[in-house]
């Protein structure tokens, strides 16, 4: 079993549903993103072009930001998830700086959404949750896929441009998409083997 | 700078092309710079006193790498977890650790108790861990597979030669307080050879991370004419090479005197600091998308 997520960028339409329900699922502190969307325009007005690339921790089968964690809180779960344990984490931040793709985000101090207002209630309950002083990151929520959920990235987008399964399960839907599609990982030159893998968009 | 200035540039980054590496040089990020600067001297430092048997900079080099070991404490985010870091496995950082956990209650037991049996071992435990703080540093940089720039098997003997250098630069400011029992023209010597050793890596690597990828040769436009172009020609090149070589090179005529000696450490020294700092700032994550307008 490789949990593995396919996007299909012909579907996205970078309205960062993904971004957003995975805030709310998580309830990142500000600047603290495990999904976000990139955008781009390519060429001269009137041939340009609008590219949306949807990013997160691509859970590499073989992540550098495992290899140079020094006390094992980067580590790997079930289904290939790579995942920190917050309690384990020293906050050297190597796998940040190990990490080809940006995946991972240092929570350096508590900070509100309204500056000089304090915590809403709703930041005061989700921030409880949070470690100061650690880094984090996308781990597929795996609590939801263990009850038998979708990711929230996945559940929640709204052109279906993304699909979760099992890597290792050449009749799932992913490895389907994979085949038919020619779905690509990004950056493969990096030698990191992510889990993630993208349909081109033409 | 306000919360919502950080959590602006925070996202301006996320979203642009070429995004600097913050985490290991701003902020507190800066006492792991002067952490990996202090580690090296002191080890440096040790392995010379060692080698020459001078109290003095032993005592000096047990004082800097133990003010190192808290310049690393005030970067981590949990320093109190400090003692979690033994993951020795794959983890440079780890290693360092043992490192510098080896080295200095050794070096101290040696330093009160250098005879015997038992002073063979502390000094052969001490110099072992201060020869893995001098290495590890350059690789813990070069596993940083995100920053193509310091991602090169040839920092980690940039780091290790300036290590060295510091080292010896200690030892010669240290020697006016010991009383001049060294001999002085020799390691001026070897101090001079070790500047040119540093210099000529120093262009060696550059000159290789130009032709390595596009983030390694933004990182060296960023350090020769960009954002950390003053600190890399003032005081890397400069302060740190271009001087004490030309000190060294007119002590070749006739032997330095201890002032000028002491003038040369300093400036190595300060050299040494600024060759990190310098390439810490410049190193860029590799680039998620091409170039456009964001």
């Amino acid at each position: 079993m490789r949990y593995g997520m396919v996007i299909d960028l012909k579907r996205c339409v970078g309205c960062y549903g993904c971004q957003l329900s995975c805030k709310a699922e998580h309830g990142t502190p500000p600047g603290v993103f495990f999904a976000r969307v990139v955008k781009r325009e390519f060429g001269t007005f009137p041939n340009t072009r609008l590219t949306f690339l949807p990013l997160l921790c691509f859970h590499c089968g073989d992540a550098p930001c495992v290899d140079v964690c020094p006390t094992g809180a980067s580590h790997y779960r079930e289904g290939g998830v790579v995942d920190i344990d917050a309690d384990r984490c020293v906050g050297c931040r190597a796998c940040m700086q190990a990490c080809p793709y940006g995946a991972r985000s240092y929570n350096d101090e508590q900070r509100a959404y309204y500056p000089g207002q304090g915590l809403t209630p709703y930041e005061a309950a989700r921030y409880s949750e949070q470690n100061v002083g650690v880094v984090m990151k996308c781990d597929f929520c795996i609590d939801r896929v263990r009850a038998g959920l979708e990711p929230a990235c996945v559940a929640n987008c709204a052109a279906r441009a993304r699909t979760f399964g099992d890597l290792d399960d050449p009749k799932s839907e992913v490895s389907h998409l994979i085949r038919l599609r020619g779905g690509e990982q990004l950056q493969p030159e990096q030698g990191t083997d992510p889990s993630v893998y993208y349909l081109p968009p033409a | 700078m306000s919360i919502l200035t950080t959590h602006d540039r925070v996202l301006a980054d996320l979203g642009a092309t070429w995004r600097p590496q913050r985490q290991w040089i701003e902020g507190r990020g800066l006492w792991l710079i002067v952490g990996h600067f202090l580690s090296g001297v002191g080890a440096g430092a040790w392995l010379f006193g060692a080698w020459l048997d001078d109290g003095p900079t032993l005592l000096a080099a047990i004082v800097v790498v133990a003010l190192a070991g808290v310049c690393h404490l005030a970067f981590l985010g949990r320093p109190k977890r400090f003692w979690r870091m033994v993951r020795v496995g794959s983890s440079w950082i780890a290693r360092g650790f043992v490192g510098m956990s080896l080295m200095l209650p050794a070096a101290v037991l040696y330093f009160l108790f250098p005879t015997g049996a038992a002073g063979v071992l502390f000094l052969a435990l001490s110099v072992a861990g201060a020869a893995l703080l001098v290495v590890y540093k350059g690789n813990v940089y070069a596993a940083s597979k995100g920053v193509p720039f310091w991602n090169s098997p040839v920092l980690p003997i940039l780091y290790a030669t300036y290590a060295i250098r510091g080292g010896l630069a200690l030892v010669l400011l240290v020697m006016p307080v010991a009383g001049g029992g060294l001999e002085r023209h020799g390691l001026a010597l070897i101090e001079l050879w070790v500047a040119v050793s540093a210099a000529v890596m120093l262009g060696f690597y550059l000159a290789v991370m130009r032709q390595t990828n596009l983030a390694a040769r933004r990182s060296v436009t960023e350090l020769v004419r960009g954002r950390v172009a003053a600190p890399f020609y003032l005081g890397t090149l400069g302060v740190g090479l271009v001087v004490p070589i030309a000190i060294g090179v007119a002590g070749l005529a006739g032997p330095l005197s201890q002032g000028a000696l002491a003038l040369v450490a300093a400036l190595s020294l300060v050299g040494d600091f600024f060759a990190k700092y310098a390439i810490a700032k410049a190193g860029m994550y590799v680039p998620i998308m091409p170039a456009g307008r964001a």
